[in-house]
């Protein structure tokens, strides 16, 4: 059950292997220095998964990374979708803390790893805080641009029905909003990835950030090849389980898209 | 139950002095269970009529009033059908129907006895578990009226309801409103620009100047329709072939032409 698109997409990243070969081990173009060769990769991936590297075996370094982009993702989502549609129905809201948004917005989220681990440690905590405070800002502006963005009549439709205040919110403005949502969610969990291996450089004891970070010292491409491939793959499928929950709660949407 | 009355209302949008002035001393009485249209240039005020009676939109100055009580918010004995249907595309026709009677608290067995009654009077039985967007423009308008009409609102306010409509089930919708109208009568406010809508539907029209809009005159349609038994004719265009139906067409048409503007439009 491979559609066309999918036969593209393997072509490509079939290419793509084909190129690495051919430019490592056929004609050593790219000096195994600089980038490993595909078997040199393979030793890396089975010294790993069997007797570990960095303190322990690639299966705890991925699920460690994984749940902390899944709980900083989740404290993201669960605070800033309910505030961004907040600042999207209450010009209020919006008037008291979108200054203070805009100010916090600019800074990176790599700027508070200092902070969190003075307040947190070098511990869990200080990482999910880190995550946080990157996937919240997607979260916030996406839920707050989808309740803006919601038809005037369906809600003054939802206001003529006599839909008291909590089911509006509920039945109307945030299904109606659900579309721009899912958009800010999929930003987030992006960001979360991103914030992840940054934040595990710094003082972690486990994670694929803290892999990268000790083969980049032991001066071992093929082991950061397979720290990034790692958190490639976990990405993604993170992001097809979101995509997945998407197409079920948007299934209305999709076929008014038809 | 259901009178709707405009008492030297204004509407000015933007700043109080300096804004536009959108409705200029506007003064109707609409009986309860008197079918009232309102037919005006574009940009007349209109439709700020109705959103006035349906709580969207409070009056400059005046008094909107509904039984005799100033209207203040929107509410459920006053149902809003919208041009661009506003149906809930995530909830299937019945979920619609069903979300103002469960708004009212009523109990299951009861707002399941109602649906089926509203579903029935609107022909679409066989599409309540469908979703708004796998139905035509027309199953659409027929579910919002549906679920204006499940309600069992005092008013209704039809805010040129069927403008989205190609022409042919614009006249088949046009036919069933009579028919419902007939068979359930209600207190209708209806804003519509076209003229021949109007004269088939109502029982009074009011005609409307443009910005800022007054009513600048009433025609009673509803003597003439008795008088010359229109309701013998099934269809609407027999009636609209009625020599007492075009006369009247033509009277409204005059009198919208005299308010347009200096280019004609």
């Amino acid at each position: 059950m491979i559609g066309r698109r999918g036969l593209a997409g393997l072509t490509s990243v079939a290419a793509a292997l084909l190129l690495w070969f051919v430019l490592t081990t056929l004609t050593g173009l790219v000096l195994p220095g600089r980038f490993p060769a595909p078997a040199e990769f393979w030793q890396s991936l089975v010294q790993i998964a069997t007797r570990g590297y960095a303190g322990a075996p690639l299966l705890a370094h991925a699920v460690q990374s994984l749940k902390l982009v899944l709980l900083g993702f989740a404290v993201a989502v669960a605070t800033g979708v309910p505030l961004g549609l907040w600042m999207g129905w209450s010009r209020r809201a919006e008037a008291a803390i979108n200054p203070v948004f805009l100010l916090i917005r600019p800074i990176p989220p790599l700027a508070w790893i200092p902070l969190a681990i003075l307040w947190l440690g070098l511990g869990d905590a200080a990482k999910i805080m880190v995550i946080w405070f990157a996937a919240f800002v997607p979260s916030v502006i996406n839920a707050f641009a989808g309740v803006r963005a919601i038809d005037r009549p369906m809600i003054e439709a939802a206001r003529m029905l006599g839909t008291p205040r909590w089911r509006l919110v509920r039945e109307v403005i945030a299904p109606a909003a659900s579309p721009m949502i899912f958009t800010g969610l999929r930003l987030s969990l992006q960001a979360s990835w991103t914030t992840l291996v940054a934040a595990e450089l710094v003082g972690a004891l486990l994670g694929i950030g803290f892999v990268l970070n000790v083969a980049q010292q032991d001066i071992y491409p093929g082991m950061i090849l397979v720290g990034m491939v790692t958190v490639g793959l976990l990405g993604w499928a993170t992001t097809w389980l979101l995509a997945m929950a998407e197409q079920r709660a948007l299934a209305w949407n999709m076929a008014a898209r038809d | 139950m259901g009178s709707i009355r405009f008492d030297k209302v204004d509407k000015v949008f933007g700043p109080q002095t300096g804004g536009v002035k959108a409705l200029d001393s506007i003064d109707l009485e609409i009986a309860e269970k008197e079918f009232v249209a309102i037919v005006g240039p574009s940009g007349c005020g209109k439709t700020t009529c109705l959103r006035m009676v349906a709580g969207f939109e409070a009056p400059s100055a005046g008094v909107v009033s509904v039984n005799g009580k100033p209207v203040t918010a929107p509410g459920p004995d006053r149902a809003v059908v919208f041009q661009q249907f506003a149906l809930f595309p995530w909830k299937t026709v019945r979920e619609n129907i069903d979300l103002g009677l469960r708004n009212k608290g009523l109990p299951k067995s009861e707002r399941g006895e109602r649906i089926a009654g509203a579903l029935r009077l609107m022909n679409l039985e066989s599409h309540a578990d469908a979703f708004p967007h796998q139905l035509s423009g027309g199953m659409q308008q027929r579910v919002a009226i549906a679920r204006a009409y499940v309600l069992d609102p005092e008013v209704l306010l039809m805010d040129e309801p069927f403008g989205a409509l190609d022409a042919q089930t614009r006249v088949v919708m046009q036919e069933e409103l009579v028919r419902l109208a007939r068979v359930n009568p209600r207190t209708v406010l209806f804003i519509t620009h076209a003229v021949e809508e109007a004269v088939y539907l109502a029982d009074r029209v009011a005609v409307m100047t443009r910005r800022p809009g007054r009513i600048k005159e009433i025609l009673d349609i509803r003597s003439v329709r008795e008088a010359e038994n229109w309701d013998r004719h099934q269809r609407i265009e027999d009636v609209m072939d009625l020599e007492s139906f075009v006369h009247l067409r033509t009277q409204i048409w005059k009198s919208l032409r005299e308010e347009k503007g200096p280019l004609g439009v």
